[in-house]
């Protein structure tokens, strides 16, 4: 940056994104839709491919990525199936806690066999009680000599009724803020973990979504990532890592709708030409383009800076929020485009609309991002 | 069992094709290029017997121009092959069959084998006869639009199938033999991405263009000129035929092909 | 300047192939009056096709009778091919655009240090000396003209690329050639066994003058066989979009497209298949396209010449009906 290239092997990760996208992904993406179905083999495809752990550090078996890698090839998942893509990435999500806060112990018991064998994990912070207020969370954990004792309920946890592993954030005292938040490596197996059925949602239907009942549920103090009260800070800071792909995610999703779009408009006639060559079309495929082109670049921008090591959550928060309301906008006005076939889900557009809504609302919905902006931005002037 | 598979750079399926300013061949700018659906089937297959036979190398090599020869080696290397050796071409004339294969032959002295497999095509020029001319080159048989082969361990033999005009032919025949292969009988596996992270850092034989025009001398001379690269006119969308009933639709296509495209019956 | 062309024999059945005598009709029309055409014939029993030659204009043919050749690879031929051109010093070698065709080329460009080209749908003597050559690429979305340049020249004609020659009735006369032994090496492998034609759509697809192929639109693999019912109709052979082997309604041998088999049929009938660039590629230089889709919009129609937007499951069987009807064909 700002050469904007890409190196050849970023290239090849991309076609290898690419040739899944397209040849594992959307052929099945239209009927998990319907059918709200976890293609489980396609996930276990991906994961044959390395497409899942890209986050894992090498030592581990994972692929050790640079954000802006990952960026690269979720971006082409999306093209595919952005809900597919979202349990796809889920396993990135939930163990980052694991690379950014383990122990060399915890790393190599917990990571390795993801990477060896398919495995889900998932990511549980958010409560039906709170979601953006991350601080005020109610799951307990109360210690009792060499364990934790879980209680409580974590909800909208993708992936969780498939996953073999949770990152848990419960607090040992309430009382004490986000200070008292400490994360937790909760197996599945472990007595008293029960994960709720299957949410029926309005798009990403190919993903799995669900409550998690923790009930009595006793963890050994070995499972505890960094010291008691760190936990706000290191999902925090896995938010940061995991946000900007979101970015990412985002832009693909806009960019399947305005290739969707472009090349419906050169098919369709009316008023005895291609809509294509309607002003008003031409119009909208390129504010479309200029969207979608704006949102590569700010998750690019994102990726770049905390890939040199910096925090990025500015950049992170622009580029998540940018991302998402482009991609809503721009599927509105693919099926705008599509006209009445566009309202049919015989034709791929509105799913694409009900996909994009979701970016503008997991992994910090963008009004958190936007007061994160502004915060930064006041900063500079205050 | 040594085996040389024959791998080529060709523009991906959706470029858009368009002629250089002077209208001799297509103009590689911009261009994606990616290994061909064919090799990628010859090198599934290498890899197969590879895994049948212990103690097999599968070794590739290419011929053509930095860095797009570069990176389907790559693709190679990460698709599992062994070693790949690539062969730069010159600048002009890289497009005669002839010139390719010789300069392959050439390059094969220095790479062992006993099995020289190759697509059966390349999805740009189409001509198809490389693998067949190195096989000429070398004194080694060579069949063409093969599947189904198999090393047939007692003997050491092949033994394979082809499709042609007669039908399907099933065939034996000793090493070394060179063998063109019919793309979509296996299904190509995708390289996994530690894999092309891995082939990244793998070493490249390369043949520098000097040094195999030194050793051919005159052969080393296109024997033919690429003179226009042509797209045809676009076509300018379907005639739609108008009907009420489908039997009319069926009437008025047969009647048009008859009439009108002189295509049947 | 006259010129002698030699055009290597193929037979089917014992009978020469329509590939061969689509090259006779080449290498004449090449040889003008002034020039010669040598026919070229390698096996047994090579009398009936010495004839057939004859009913085409070409008189004069070499013939290696050798049994070992009715089923030997294009390596072992093309040893007794050169042979002959040098005998009747050719300066063009033409053979039909088949498998056998397209590899002998090849050989010829070393064994005979040849100019070669495939699939050649032109051929014209160039000012500049030498043969200009027009073949299609890339699946048929360019066309590249080369000029072939020298004394010695191999070309394999594209199928159906050009017309058979009208049969007379001139009487041709065999020229038995000895030839070169053929080395060993290039003789070792045997044919064991021919399936015919039909058990895999393999040859007959790649080299049928009418294909039909259907795509997703046919739903599963029992709607299929409308497909085939309307290529029953035509004699036509049966492809396939990749969504339909994909989905394993059929085998991948029927897949026409950029990962299948490329086919330039006379007419291409496109069913259910909305026409994506890997299939397109695949099929664009078919003479006449005909595509039924139930989308308007579907990229088929950007290929095709003629187009039917409908119920391909009302359309096809009223076309295979109407088909069977003009062609006599007894109701299916």
């Amino acid at each position: 940056m700002p050469d904007f290239s890409l190196t050849p092997e970023q290239e090849s990760l991309r076609d290898l994104a690419r040739k899944f996208a397209r040849t594992e992904m959307a052929p099945h993406a239209a009927e998990c839709d319907k059918a709200g179905r976890f293609p489980e083999e396609i996930y276990r495809r991906g994961w044959e491919l390395g497409l899942m752990n890209l986050n894992v550090p090498t030592e581990y078996g994972g692929s050790g990525l640079s954000v802006m890698d990952q960026c690269l090839i979720v971006e082409e998942l999306a093209q595919g199936c952005g809900g597919m893509t979202t349990s796809i990435i889920a396993n990135c999500l939930a163990l980052e806690p694991i690379i950014l806060g383990g122990t060399a112990e915890q790393r190599a018991q917990w990571l390795t066999p993801f990477c060896a064998e398919y495995h889900l994990a998932s990511f549980c912070l958010t409560e039906p009680g709170g979601g953006s207020d991350a601080g005020a969370l109610k799951t307990r954990a109360r210690k009792e000599g060499d364990h934790y004792v879980l209680d409580g309920e974590k909800c909208f946890i993708t992936n969780a009724p498939h996953a073999s592993l949770y990152t848990v954030f419960a607090t040992i005292d309430p009382q004490l803020g986000h200070k008292g938040i400490t994360a937790f490596i909760v197996p599945r197996d472990t007595p008293g973990v029960a994960p709720g059925k299957d949410e029926d949602k309005m798009g990403h239907r190919a993903s799995s979504t669900s409550t998690v009942h923790f009930e009595g549920v006793r963890v050994p103090v070995a499972n505890r990532l960094g010291a008691e009260g760190e936990g706000f800070l290191m999902a925090m800071r896995t938010l940061d890592q995991t946000r900007t792909p979101i970015g990412a995610l985002a832009t693909g999703i806009g960019q399947a709708a305005l290739d969707h779009a472009a090349k419906y408009a050169l098919g369709r006639r009316s008023f005895g030409k291609p809509i294509a060559e309607h002003q008003a079309i031409q119009i909208k495929l390129a504010n479309m383009v200029q969207s979608i082109r704006a949102a590569r670049l700010l998750t690019w921008q994102a990726a770049v800076t905390i890939d040199r090591g910096e925090r990025g959550s500015l950049e992170s928060a622009i580029a998540k929020c940018y991302a998402s309301d482009a991609a809503m906008h721009v599927a509105d006005d693919a099926i705008q485009i599509f006209g009445g076939y566009g309202y049919m889900k015989e034709y791929p557009v509105e799913k694409l609309l009900r996909d994009a809504k979701l970016t503008q609302i997991y992994e910090g919905a963008n009004e958190i991002q936007r007061i994160v902006i502004s915060k930064e931005l006041l900063r500079a002037y205050a | 069992m040594e085996i040389a598979v024959l791998i080529k750079p060709v523009p991906e399926a959706e470029t858009r094709l368009r002629a250089r300013t002077d209208g001799t061949q297509l103009d590689a700018e911009g261009v994606k290029f990616v290994l061909a659906g064919y090799d990628e089937s010859a090198i599934e297959q290498a890899l197969l017997l590879r895994e049948a036979t212990p103690g097999s190398k599968v070794r590739a090599l290419a011929f053509g121009p930095a860095p797009r020869t570069e990176e389907v080696l790559r693709a190679a290397l990460a698709l599992g092959v062994d070693e790949v050796t690539w062969v730069e071409s010159p600048a002009e004339g890289a497009d005669d069959p002839g010139v390719v294969a010789r300069a392959l032959a050439f390059a094969l002295a220095r790479v062992p084998h006993e099995l020289l497999l190759g697509g059966k095509q390349a999805g740009d020029d189409e001509e198809g006869l490389v693998t067949a001319a190195i096989a000429e080159s070398l004194g080694i048989a060579d069949f063409g639009s093969v599947v189904n082969l198999r090393v047939d361990s007692a003997s050491g033999s092949l033994t394979f199938q082809r499709a042609t005009e007669e039908g399907v032919e099933s065939w034996t025949a000793p090493l070394p033999c060179a063998i063109a292969l019919q793309q979509a009988w296996n299904d190509p596996r995708t390289a996994k991405l530690p894999n092309i992270l891995k082939s990244r850092k793998m070493p490249i034989a390369k043949i520098p263009w000097a040094e195999v025009s030194a050793a051919l001398g005159e052969a080393a001379r296109p024997r033919s000129v690429a003179e226009r690269f042509e797209l045809p006119p676009a076509r300018t969308g379907a005639k739609m035929i108008e009907y009420k009933s489908p039997e009319e639709a069926a009437e008025t296509i047969v009647r048009l092909l008859r009439e009108e495209a002189k295509v049947f019956p | 300047m006259t010129p002698s062309i030699l055009v290597v024999g193929e037979r089917l059945s014992g009978h020469l192939t329509s590939a061969t005598r689509e090259a006779v009709g080449v290498a004449l029309a090449l040889a003008g009056p002034e020039g010669s055409v040598v026919g070229f014939l390698a096996g047994s029993s090579l009398d009936r096709s010495v004839t057939e030659f004859g009913e085409l204009g070409v008189t004069r043919i070499r013939t290696r009778e050798d049994p070992r050749l009715d089923a030997a690879g294009a390596g072992a031929i093309a040893v007794s091919v050169v042979a002959s051109a040098e005998a009747v010093s050719a300066s063009v070698i033409v053979t039909g655009g088949t498998e056998f065709g397209r590899d002998l080329t090849g050989r010829l460009a070393v064994r005979w240090s040849a100019a070669v080209a495939n699939g050649v749908t032109e051929a014209t003597w160039a000012d500049a000396g030498g043969l200009r050559v027009l073949r299609p690429v890339y699946g048929g979305r360019a066309t590249e003209t080369r000029r072939l340049t020298g004394s010695r020249i191999a070309i394999a004609i594209r199928p159906h690329a050009f017309a058979e020659p009208t049969a007379g009735a001139a009487v041709a006369i065999a020229e038995p050639d000895a030839g070169p032994e053929i080395p060993d090496p290039l003789l070792a492998a045997r044919r064991t066994e021919v399936a015919a034609a039909g058990v895999s759509a393999g040859p007959a697809l790649s080299d049928a003058s009418i294909v039909v192929s259907g795509g997703r639109g046919v739903r599963d693999a029992n709607g299929f066989r409308l497909v085939e019912a309307l290529a029953d109709s035509l004699g036509a052979a049966v492809g396939a979009s990749r969504a339909v082997t994909d989905a394993g309604w059929r085998p991948s041998s029927f897949q026409v497209g950029q990962t299948g088999k490329a086919v330039s049929p006379q007419l291409y009938i496109a069913v259910g298949i909305s026409g994506a660039i890997q299939h397109i590629v695949g099929m664009v230089s078919s003479r006449v396209i005909v595509a039924v889709n139930n989308d308007s919009s579907a990229p088929i129609f950007r290929v095709a010449d003629y187009g039917i937007v409908g119920d391909l499951f009302q359309i096809v069987p009223a076309l295979t009906k109407e088909i069977r009807r003009v062609r006599g064909l007894p109701a299916g």
